[in-house]
C-alpha cells in the first residue's frame, strides 16, 4: 500500500493516539468537575450573586470542553486558517442571537426619565382633554367624526 | 497557449491517471478534500445557528424563571446525565480513532471503531429513552393538562397551603424546552447512527469513497462531535442548575 | 475580450449546430432528474420557480381585484387572509429567496470561477428535491384550505388559535429552508476552492462576490428561521409551550427569532440581484465597474450589518424602546453600502459607452425603482415616522419597490442577459425591449399610488376599505397598474419560448460581454471548458481605446446593415 503520508498533503496530519487519550481523560475530569462545582454553592461575590457565579463557573468548563473538542477531535487545531475561521465565525455569530435579551434587560427602563427629575417621564403618558383634529390637507381625506 | 488539458479531454476516462474516488470537478484530491471540510463545516456553522436559537430561547425563560425552572429540574436525574455524557464524551473519542484509523488506511480498526461509537450512540439513547419514561411516569411532560397531572410530582413544593408553589405554567415551559432541546439533540443522535451505521457499510464492502479517501470518514466525524458539543453544553444547562439565591 | 491565457477566437470556429452541450448530453427524463451537472439543475429551478411565481402571481391578482371596491369584491375577511398569505409564502419563499441564487447562481458561478461543475453536485440536486418537496407540502396546505397568518406566522395566532393549515405549511417551508441552507454550502465551498488558476478574489465577477455575502445569509440566517416555524408546528401539534402567553411565554419571542431570518433574508433576495446588475452594468456600458472593491465589500458589509437590524420590523410590537433605538441607528447605517453601490453603478456608465438592449434596460430601470424603494425604507427606519407608517400600505409600497423593481427586475434582467448563454437561442429584442418599458410603467401605476394610500392611513391585509371610500381612486389605479404589470410578466414567458422553437442561434457571447461564461459556446458543453482556463486580469479590463474604436466600427455596421432588432451575433476579438 503506498505510504499514506505522501498521497495527502501537508494539512492531513495525523494526530497521535496519545493526544486523543489524554483529551478524553481531560473532557471526562472537567466533566466530573463541573458535577462536582454544581454541588458548592459559591458565595455571593460583591454584586454578583452565587447563583450566577456557579453558572459562570460551569458554563465556563463547558467552554473549555467545547474548545477542547472543537480543536483537537475536529481538527481545527491543525486545519487551514479557512476552517480555523469558519469555526470561529459560527460560534461567535451565535452570540448575536444572545442581543434579543437585550430588548428584555431593557424592556422595563420605560418610560424615559425626564430630564429634570420631576414628571414621571420625558414623554407624557396621559390622554390629551381633547383630540386634536388634523385640517383638511390637499389630498381630499376627509376627517372621520 | 497556457491551459491546462482538461481530463475530460481523454474522454469519460476516470480511472486512467486519476486518483480513486476523485470526483469529476476537482483537479485533484488535496482540493476535493479540502472543499469537502469546507462544505462540511458551513453545514456545521448552520447547525450552530439551529441550536442557538434554542439556548436563547433558554436563556430567556430561565433567567426569568429562575426559581421556577429550579424547582422544576430537580426531577432530572443528574447521574444519568452524568453517564450520557460520559458516554458521548467517550462516543468523540472512538469517532476520531476511527478518523485516525482511516487516515492510515486499517480498515478493520476503523470499522471496529465506528461500531464502538454506534454502541456509545445507542447507550445514550437507551439510558435517554428511560430518562424520558419517568418523566412521562410523573406526568412531566408539555400538554394542556399539565397544570392538573404534574402537580403531585412537585412533592413539597406543591399544594402549600392549598396553593401551588411553584407556578405550574413556568414549569411546563420548562419541560417544553427540556423535551423540545433534548429531543431535537436525540434526532441528530438517531440520525448520525443511521450515517454511521452507512459509513460501516461502505468500509465492509470496500467502497472507493472511502477506502482511498478518509476525508467522507472525517466529514462524518466533525458532525459526531458537533452532536457532543451540543449536549456539552445541554447538560450543565439542564441537568447542573445552581439553586437561585 | 477577457485576459485569459487561451487564444481567442477558437470557439467561434466551433460547428454552431448539433454540438454536444449540456442541453443535448442525454434526453432521457432520469438524465434531467438524477443529473448532477449543475446548469440542468439550475434550468430545473428555473422551471419550478416560474411555475411557483405564477401561482404566486394569481393571489396578487386576486388580492388586486378585491381592493377595487370599498367593500371588497368577491372574498371574504377569511379568505382575504388566505390569499395574501399565499402571495406572500409562495412570492417569498419559493421565488424571491430562491430565483436568483438557485438558477443564476447555479448556472453562472462554476461558468464565472472557470470550474466544471459546483463542489458538491449531488447535494445541489437534493437541494433542488428539497426545495420541490417544500413547494408541493406548501401547495398541498394551500389546497387543502390555506394559512390565514400572513406569511409573518405571528404567534400567538399561528401557534394556537389559528384553525388553517398552519403545520403543514410550515413544515413545508421548513424542508424548503434546507433546500437554501445546502446552496449556500454549495456556493461557499466552491468559491473558497475551486477557482481557476490565475483567479484571486479582486479577479471575480462581482456576481460572484454578491452570491458569496448571500450564502454566508444563507448559511448563517435560515436555520434560525428553520427551528422558530419547527417550534410553531410543535406548539400546534404537541401542545409544546414556547410562545404561549397564557404560561408565560413571550409572543414577541417568536418575532425576534422570525426576524433576525427574515431580516437578512431580504437580502439574501436583493444581494443577487445586485450582482446581477454589476454585471449587467458593466458589459453594457464598455467599463470597468467604478469602484470595484467597494462594490465588492459593500456585499460582504451588507451581509453582516443585515443581521443587526432585524428590530426595525418590531418598533411597535412593545419591544423596548432602547432596542427600537439601536435597531434604527443601524438601520440607517446599512443603507449606506447599498447607496455606495447605487452610486458606482451610475458612475459606471458615466463616460461608457452605454448600448441599451433590453438587458441594460432593466438594469437602468432597477437603478430608478430601488433607490425610490431604499429612501423610502429610510422613512420606515426612523422610529417616529415608521409609528405612523407601520401596517400601511406605505410598508407594502416599500417593500415591493425593493422587491419586485429591485430583485425581480434583476432576475429578468439575468434572464435576458443570460439567456443566449443558457439556451443557445436569440430573441426578438424589439419586444424584450417593450417588455422592459411595460414592466416599469405598470410597476410603478401599481405601486406608487400605494405610498400615498400608506401616507394616508389604509391599513395593510385589509380587504375593505369602506370607513375610506376615497381610497377607492388610488387603489384602481393601482389595481390597472397590476394589470400592465401582469402583461409584462407574461410577456417574457411567450417570446422566450418561442425563442426556444425558433430563435436564431446564439454564439458564445453575443453580448461582446466580459466574463469567463462568455468564452465557452452557448450552451456550453456539460464541462463547461474544454481547456481549464487561466485568468490573468480582471473580468472587467474593458480597455477605453479598443472600446471607442469598436463602437464607431459598430455602428458603422449598424448604419450599412438593416437593423431588424435582433441583438449582434457577430463576435469581435
Amino acid at each position: 500500500m503506498a505510504n499514506p503520508a505522501a498521497s495527502h498533503s501537508h494539512e492531513h496530519h495525523i494526530v497521535a493516539t496519545s493526544t486523543y487519550v489524554k483529551t478524553l481523560l481531560a473532557l471526562v475530569a472537567l466533566m466530573a468537575l463541573t458535577v462536582w462545582a454544581s454541588f458548592i454553592q459559591i458565595p455571593a461575590i460583591g454584586p454578583i450573586s452565587g447563583t450566577v457565579a456557579n453558572q459562570v463557573v460551569a458554563l465556563a468548563i463547558a467552554l473549555v470542553k467545547a474548545f477542547l473538542v472543537v480543536t483537537i477531535f475536529m481538527g481545527v487545531k491543525f486545519g487551514t486558517k479557512l476552517i480555523k475561521l469558519w469555526a470561529s465565525l459560527g460560534f461567535i455569530w451565535v452570540l448575536l442571537i444572545f442581543t434579543i435579551l437585550g430588548d428584555y434587560t431593557t424592556r422595563h427602563f420605560e418610560p424615559a426619565p425626564s430630564w429634570d427629575g420631576k414628571a414621571d417621564s420625558a414623554l407624557p403618558r396621559v390622554a390629551p382633554d381633547e383630540p386634536k383634529i388634523p385640517a383638511q390637507n390637499d389630498l381630499n381625506v376627509k376627517i372621520r367624526e | 497557449m497556457a491551459a491546462i488539458p482538461n481530463p475530460m479531454e481523454h474522454g469519460h476516462d476516470h480511472g486512467h491517471g486519476h486518483e480513486p474516488g476523485l470526483q469529476h470537478q476537482y483537479e485533484d484530491m488535496a482540493q476535493q478534500s479540502e472543499t469537502y471540510i469546507v462544505g462540511m463545516w458551513s453545514f456545521l456553522v448552520s447547525e450552530v445557528m439551529f441550536f442557538g436559537a434554542l439556548f436563547l430561547i433558554y436563556t430567556l425563560y430561565r433567567w426569568n424563571y429562575q426559581v421556577d425552572f429550579y424547582i422544576a429540574h430537580e426531577h432530572l436525574d443528574v447521574k444519568l446525565g452524568a453517564i450520557n455524557t460520559t458516554v458521548l464524551l467517550f462516543s468523540s473519542f472512538t469517532m476520531v480513532m476511527a478518523v485516525q484509523s482511516a487516515q492510515l488506511k486499517e480498515r478493520i480498526r476503523v470499522m471496529g471503531y465506528l461500531a464502538a461509537t454506534v454502541l456509545c450512540a445507542c447507550t445514550f439513547l437507551v439510558i435517554k429513552y428511560f430518562e424520558y419514561k419517568s418523566k412521562f411516569a410523573d406526568h412531566l411532560y408539555p400538554g394542556v393538562s399539565f397544570a392538573d397531572d404534574a402537580v403531585k410530582a412537585f412533592g413539597p413544593h406543591a399544594l402549600e397551603n392549598g396553593h401551588v408553589a411553584v407556578n405550574m405554567n413556568h414549569a411546563q415551559l420548562f419541560y417544553g424546552l427540556y423535551f423540545g432541546m433534548t429531543g431535537l439533540h436525540a434526532v441528530h443522535i438517531i440520525v448520525g447512527i443511521g450515517i454511521l451505521l452507512s459509513l460501516i457499510r461502505l468500509w465492509y464492502n470496500r467502497a472507493k469513497t472511502v477506502i482511498h479517501d478518509y476525508v467522507p470518514t472525517e466529514m462524518v466525524g466533525l458532525y459526531w462531535h458537533f452532536v457532543d458539543l451540543v449536549w456539552i453544553f445541554l447538560f450543565p444547562l439542564f441537568y447542573l442548575m445552581p439553586i437561585p439565591r | 475580450m477577457s485576459s485569459t491565457g487561451k487564444v481567442t477566437g477558437e470557439l467561434q470556429h466551433q460547428p454552431q449546430t448539433e454540438e454536444v452541450n449540456y442541453l443535448n448530453n442525454g434526453h432521457t427524463i432520469a438524465s434531467w432528474l438524477l443529473t448532477g451537472d449543475h446548469k440542468r439543475i439550475a434550468m430545473l429551478y428555473l422551471i419550478s420557480t416560474t411555475f411557483f411565481f405564477f401561482l404566486g402571481s394569481l393571489a396578487a391578482g386576486l388580492v388586486r381585484f378585491e381592493l377595487t371596491s370599498p367593500a371588497g369584491v368577491v372574498l371574504e375577511s377569511e379568505t382575504y387572509n388566505k390569499v395574501f398569505s399565499s402571495h406572500g409564502i409562495l412570492m417569498i419563499f419559493t421565488f424571491l429567496v430562491v430565483a436568483i441564487p438557485a438558477i443564476f447562481g447555479n448556472f453562472l458561478i462554476p461558468l464565472m470561477i472557470g470550474a466544471r461543475d459546483l463542489a458538491f453536485p449531488r447535494l445541489n440536486l437534493a437541494s433542488w428535491y428539497m426545495f420541490m418537496t417544500g413547494g408541493i407540502l406548501i401547495l398541498i396546505g394551500f389546497i387543502a384550505g390555506g394559512v390565514d397568518t400572513g406569511w409573518t406566522f405571528y404567534t400567538p395566532y399561528s401557534s394556537m388559535y389559528s384553525n388553517t393549515q398552519v403545520s403543514l405549511v410550515l413544515v413545508g417551508v421548513f424542508i424548503g429552508g434546507f433546500s437554501s441552507i445546502t446552496t449556500g454550502v454549495n456556493f461557499v465551498a466552491t468559491i473558497h476552492k475551486m477557482r481557476a488558476p490565475g483567479m484571486t478574489w479582486f479577479r471575480l465577477p462581482l456576481f460572484v462576490w454578491a452570491m458569496y455575502a448571500t450564502s454566508l445569509l444563507l448559511i448563517l440566517g435560515t436555520p434560525v428561521v428553520a427551528i422558530t416555524l419547527l417550534l410553531v408546528v410543535f406548539e400546534r401539534l404537541f401542545k409544546l409551550p414556547i410562545f404561549s402567553p397564557e404560561l408565560g411565554g413571550d409572543p414577541v419571542l417568536f418575532q425576534h427569532l422570525f426576524w433576525f431570518y427574515s431580516h437578512p433574508a431580504v437580502y439574501i433576495m436583493i444581494l443577487p440581484a445586485f450582482g446581477v446588475i454589476s454585471e449587467l452594468i458593466a458589459n453594457f456600458s464598455r467599463k470597468r465597474i467604478f469602484g470595484y472593491h467597494f462594490v465588492a465589500f459593500s456585499s460582504i458589509a451588507i451581509a453582516g450589518l443585515g443581521f443587526l437590524v432585524w428590530g426595525h420590523h418590531m418598533f411597535v410590537s412593545s419591544q423596548s424602546m432602547y432596542e427600537s433605538v439601536v435597531f434604527s441607528l443601524i438601520s440607517f447605517l446599512v443603507a449606506v453600502p447599498s447607496a455606495i453601490k447605487i452610486f458606482n453603478w451610475t458612475t459606471t456608465m458615466y463616460k461608457g459607452n452605454v448600448r441599451l438592449q433590453s438587458p441594460m434596460l432593466f438594469a437602468i430601470f432597477f437603478l430608478l425603482i430601488f433607490t425610490v424603494g431604499g429612501l423610502t425604507g429610510l422613512y420606515l427606519g426612523c422610529i417616529g415616522t415608521d409609528v405612523h407608517l407601520t401596517a400601511t400600505y406605505f410598508v407594502v409600497a416599500h417593500f415591493h419597490y425593493v422587491m419586485v423593481g429591485g430583485t425581480m427586475l434583476g432576475f429578468l434582467g439575468a434572464l435576458h442577459y443570460w439567456w443566449p448563454k443558457m439556451t443557445g437561442r436569440l430573441y426578438s429584442e424589439n419586444i424584450a425591449r417593450a417588455t422592459a418599458y411595460i414592466v416599469f410603467v405598470g410597476f410603478n401605476l401599481t405601486f406608487f399610488p400605494q405610498f400615498i394610500l400608506g401616507w394616508m392611513g389604509m391599513p395593510r391585509r385589509y380587504h375593505y376599505y369602506y370607513f375610506a371610500p376615497e381610497f377607492q381612486a388610488y387603489h384602481i389605479m393601482s389595481s390597472l397598474g397590476a394589470s400592465v404589470l401582469g402583461l409584462g410578466f407574461i410577456l417574457p414567458a411567450f417570446y422566450l419560448t418561442m425563442s426556444l422553437i425558433n430563435g436564431k442561434k446564439a454564439g458564445p457571447n453575443p453580448w461582446q460581454a466580459h466574463g469567463l461564461e462568455w468564452e465557452t459556446s452557448s450552451p456550453p458543453p456539460t464541462a463547461n471548458f474544454l481547456e481549464t482556463p487561466i485568468v490573468m486580469d480582471e473580468v472587467y479590463d474593458f480597455d477605453p481605446v479598443s472600446e471607442h474604436q469598436q463602437n464607431m466600427a459598430d455602428l458603422e455596421k449598424r448604419e450599412a446593415s438593416d437593423n431588424d432588432g435582433n441583438m449582434p451575433i457577430e463576435d469581435h476579438d
